[in-house]
């Protein structure tokens, strides 16, 4: 681990109020991404100097706000973008407490509703590995959400090692999932979903040994299937699990899953 | 004391029942931007699927702040507002990316914001333009703080702020303030640039821990 004196980590206070540069900037995040004590620091850090922005707030002229509001009113929104880059970020720690199916690794068998899965046959694809190439970006916008899904799907696509996974989903449609363990992503897609009223929403975790950590809210359905959702940095010993949760999302799950695929080791 | 998420919550959805309506949604006593824990992730959440009711309610908690750093980095009225404007809608297309477990919804969006304030400084700026600013740079930290000097927030962090030793503190807020690169302030400080590096982190731990941030 880095002495936090000198090297790279000296540079977290000025990374973190952009006084660097560009180069800098992108050779620390390639830092952050070895160095777990760094991310927590960045993220520490980062509530210190938004509290700094704060600490200056003026009132917008009045005109402004309807503005804004209709700007936003003309603009579209991108979607959720499920490349766990943020996961990197020192996530998942705070997911340590969920309830108890969630503190240990599951075991089929060892719960009645894991007994009722049906995992689907797996399906192996044999094409050249390529490597995984997504770089953190602190911005998280300096490619769009469609550029980076589609190099994440084309990179798990592109694995040698690609796996497809099948399982039905207990309230109703089947749950694809594309993965290549050799570049630690996976690919999610959900058919013929049970629709849930606007309340709800199908939210997906990572479960290990450690806890469940929140990989993203799946977005309705379009023509009957939802997603694709990319889901990246796999570590071994994960599963993907879904469940049912407020449409605003959940901390940690409160259901239990309506799927769980097992996605090896 | 810091509001509860339900105090939020409520807001929000009494914003919500208003039904499009306009300002007022946000009482003028209430510390702006600084909901209840978790309150501005679970409007973001909700801003994330197109809801314009739980983007007002972001816009009466985080533009003021927006607007303040902005403000801070660029000096110019004019500017400031635009890019007060383009971080708000950023904040509109990217909610669905905003991920909590990450860090607050409130260092998101000001994270957002003084990249862009500072991106805007350093593509825009002429170098004399640049120079006089250096000329002028000593006064930047009273002057700025004047425009919010009411506000607890204010004081909280200036209390935090007067803890630093001089150079945390000259380092921190020509950085964060003024929008100077680490060297940009080696130089006008006339110290070394590892020296100004370790003072900005050193500066922003000592923030951090004094400002009880979680």
């Amino acid at each position: 681990m880095q002495a936090r004196g000198a090297g790279p980590h000296a540079l977290v206070g000025a990374y973190v109020m952009d006084a660097v540069t560009e180069a800098e900037r992108t050779s620390f995040e390639r830092h952050l991404l070895s160095c777990e004590q760094c991310r927590e620091d960045v993220r520490g850090l980062r509530e210190a100097a938004a509290r700094l922005a704060e600490a200056e707030a003026i009132p917008p002229r009045p005109e402004l706000r309807e503005q804004t509001l209709q700007a936003a009113a003309r603009t579209r929104q991108q979607p959720p973008l499920v490349v766990s880059q943020n996961r990197q970020l020192g996530a998942g720690r705070r997911w340590r407490n969920g309830p108890r199916w969630l503190q240990r690794p599951a075991r089929v068998g060892a719960r009645p509703w894991l007994a009722r899965l049906a995992l689907g046959a797996a399906v192996v694809l044999a094409i050249t590995a390529t490597v995984f190439g997504l770089h953190l970006s602190s911005m998280q916008g300096k490619l769009t959400a469609a550029e980076q899904r589609d190099t994440a799907i084309a990179t798990v696509l592109g694995a040698h090692d690609v796996t497809t996974l099948t399982a039905k989903v207990t309230t109703g449609g089947t749950a694809t999932v594309v993965m290549s363990h050799r570049a630690r992503a996976l690919v999610f897609i959900g058919n013929g979903l049970t629709r849930l009223p606007t309340s709800q929403a199908y939210e997906l975790w990572l479960m290990s040994p450690a806890g469940a950590t929140p990989v993203g809210m799946l977005p309705p359905a379009r023509r009957g299937m939802s997603g694709p959702m990319v889901v990246n940095r796999l570590r071994p010993g994960e599963q993907l699990a879904m469940t049912v949760e407020p449409a605003t999302g959940a901390r940690r799950p409160t259901s239990s899953p309506v799927v769980l695929v097992f996605l090896g080791s | 004391m810091v509001p509860s998420q339900s105090v939020v919550s409520d807001e929000y959805r009494g914003v919500d029942m208003a039904g499009g309506d306009h300002a007022g949604g946000t009482p003028e006593d209430r510390p702006v931007s600084r909901p209840g824990q978790g309150g501005l992730e679970l409007i973001l959440a909700q801003v994330a699927k197109g809801d314009d009711a739980a983007f007002r309610v972001l816009y009466d908690q985080a533009a003021p702040a927006v607007l303040g750093i902005a403000r801070s980095v660029l000096r110019d009225p004019a500017q400031s507002e635009e890019v007060m404007q383009e971080v708000l809608l950023e904040i509109w297309r990217m909610s669905a990316r905003f991920d909590p477990s990450a860090g607050s919804a409130s260092a998101w969006i000001m994270t957002v914001a003084h990249r862009r304030a500072v991106d805007r400084v350093r593509s825009e700026q002429r170098a004399a333009e640049r120079e006089l600013r250096a000329a002028t740079a000593s006064i930047a930290y009273d002057e700025v703080s004047d425009a919010a000097m009411t506000s607890l927030e204010h004081q909280r962090v200036r209390r935090c702020l007067d803890g630093l030793t001089d150079l945390q503190r000259e380092s921190v807020t020509l950085a964060y303030y003024g929008g100077y690169s680490y060297r940009e302030v080696a130089q006008l400080l006339g110290v070394a640039v590892g020296t100004v590096k370790t003072r900005m982190r050193d500066g922003l731990i000592r923030l951090r821990d004094c400002l009880g941030v979680e």
